[in-house]
């Protein structure tokens, strides 16, 4: 969700500028004429002479009764949504409990805490492991774990990957009576220096 | 010239994998994994928020009948008096053009070029429901450890491209070629335990280290 949000804003606040810089760049060196082509009717910025905010521009609209509170509020609405994203990328999510569904329709809660730190030690029991960091995300009906690992020296990452989807995760998911329990899982190890095997 | 180039057979897992193994193996689980691109956006909303709030406080307060901020009315003047061929608005609009441009690729491409994708594990009993990427320095140390077990290897230096896995080591005694189709078998079964959902070519380079 929130890498969407980031990718669809980023991507056009990058082409407004770049269509700005260009359109600015594209008056400034006088391309349409050296070039030999034509700007539409509309086109702000003519010719080399132009300015990009000329007085006429800045002014046509200033008498009109709506004009300012139009721009007022439309600054702040635009200042809203930028706050909201700015505080999005700050909120770290984490789940602090998982519900589980019962038969009858008592939904039972656990917490979040806890089971982040039942698959941990389970993790880093298995072999090849000597770190493991677990967040749940997601939903509170529908959790998903992002698994660190940090592996030992010599470790198999695709054993112990193997390892920790049939056995850790499996664990956790059927011990907390969930569904499916969707998961992350990045390795990693400490950087450490070449030994001589004798 | 010392290379010796083997594409590693792309099914055969570690143990325990079955034949699905090579299911696995394309489609779905060898996608990129996609950074959130929270530091870029993080900058730009917090550069926004200032000059959006900055504005918006100034516009509010001459509507309360004070004066704009200096600023302001400089920027507007500079904004009405350049002409667009200044040498100042020419490095603005490329600065603002290389700068979108940087944000839109950042928009589309993947980024975590740190995180290998790992084949999806066998034995779940849904697929899609782990998906695993392996740090690139990982996969290097891994490697590193596992060549400099073979004997006549001195010192090696392992890179772990995307694709392409280089090493160069250099052996101080046996035969080159000897030392080099160990290197090759040994660091040929190590790639496949890395359990990489796109099995990187091997490049081999064995050398006699420098005479001190």
């Amino acid at each position: 969700m929130l890498k969407a949000v980031n990718r669809v804003l980023l991507g056009l606040i990058g082409l407004g500028l770049f269509a700005l810089g260009g359109g600015v760049l594209l008056g400034g060196l006088d391309l349409p004429r050296r070039w030999d082509f034509d700007v539409p009717g509309w086109w702000p910025f003519r010719g080399p002479d132009d300015v990009v905010l000329g007085a006429e521009g800045r002014t046509r609209w200033q008498e009109e009764a709506w004009w300012w509170p139009t721009v007022i509020a439309a600054l702040a609405v635009l200042l809203a949504l930028l706050l909201w994203w700015l505080l999005a990328q700050l909120r770290r999510h984490r789940l602090g409990e998982v519900l589980i569904g019962s038969e009858d329709d008592t939904a039972a809660r656990l917490n979040g805490r806890a089971l982040e730190g039942a698959i941990e030690e389970e993790a880093q029991a298995l072999d090849g492991v000597s770190r493991a960091y677990v967040r749940l995300t997601g939903r509170r009906a529908a959790a998903a774990a992002r698994v660190r690992l940090q592996l030992k020296p010599h470790a198999e990452p695709a054993q112990t990957l193997g390892q920790l989807s049939r056995e850790t995760l499996a664990h956790a998911r059927d011990s907390a009576g969930l569904d499916r329990l969707p998961s992350e899982v990045r390795l990693r190890e400490v950087r450490h220096r070449a030994r001589r095997v004798a | 010239m010392n290379a010796g180039t083997g594409r590693q057979p792309s099914a055969g897992g570690p143990r325990g994998t079955g034949a699905t193994g090579a299911v696995h193996e394309s489609g779905r689980s060898a996608r990129r994994f996609w950074s959130a691109r929270r530091i870029p956006s993080t900058i730009v909303a917090l550069l926004s928020v200032a000059a959006i709030g900055l504005l918006l406080y100034d516009v509010v307060s001459v509507q309360a009948d004070r004066s704009a901020m200096r600023w302001r009315r400089r920027l507007a003047e500079e904004l009405a008096t350049r002409p667009l061929d200044d040498i100042w608005m020419i490095v603005g609009a490329a600065v603002a053009m290389a700068l979108g441009l940087w944000l839109f690729l950042l928009a589309v491409t993947p980024g975590l070029r740190r995180l290998l994708p790992m084949r999806q594990p066998t034995g779940i009993h849904r697929t899609g429901e782990v998906r695993a990427g392996l740090d690139r320095c990982a996969a290097a140390l891994l490697l590193r450890d596992r060549a400099m077990r073979v004997s006549g290897v001195q010192s090696v230096q392992v890179d772990v491209g995307r694709r392409k896995v280089n090493v160069h080591a250099h052996a101080h005694f046996r035969e080159l070629n000897e030392v080099r189709a160990d290197l090759d078998a040994t660091l040929g079964e190590a790639v496949t335990t890395l359990g990489l959902a796109r099995q990187p070519t091997l490049v081999v380079l064995v050398r006699r280290p420098k005479k001190r």
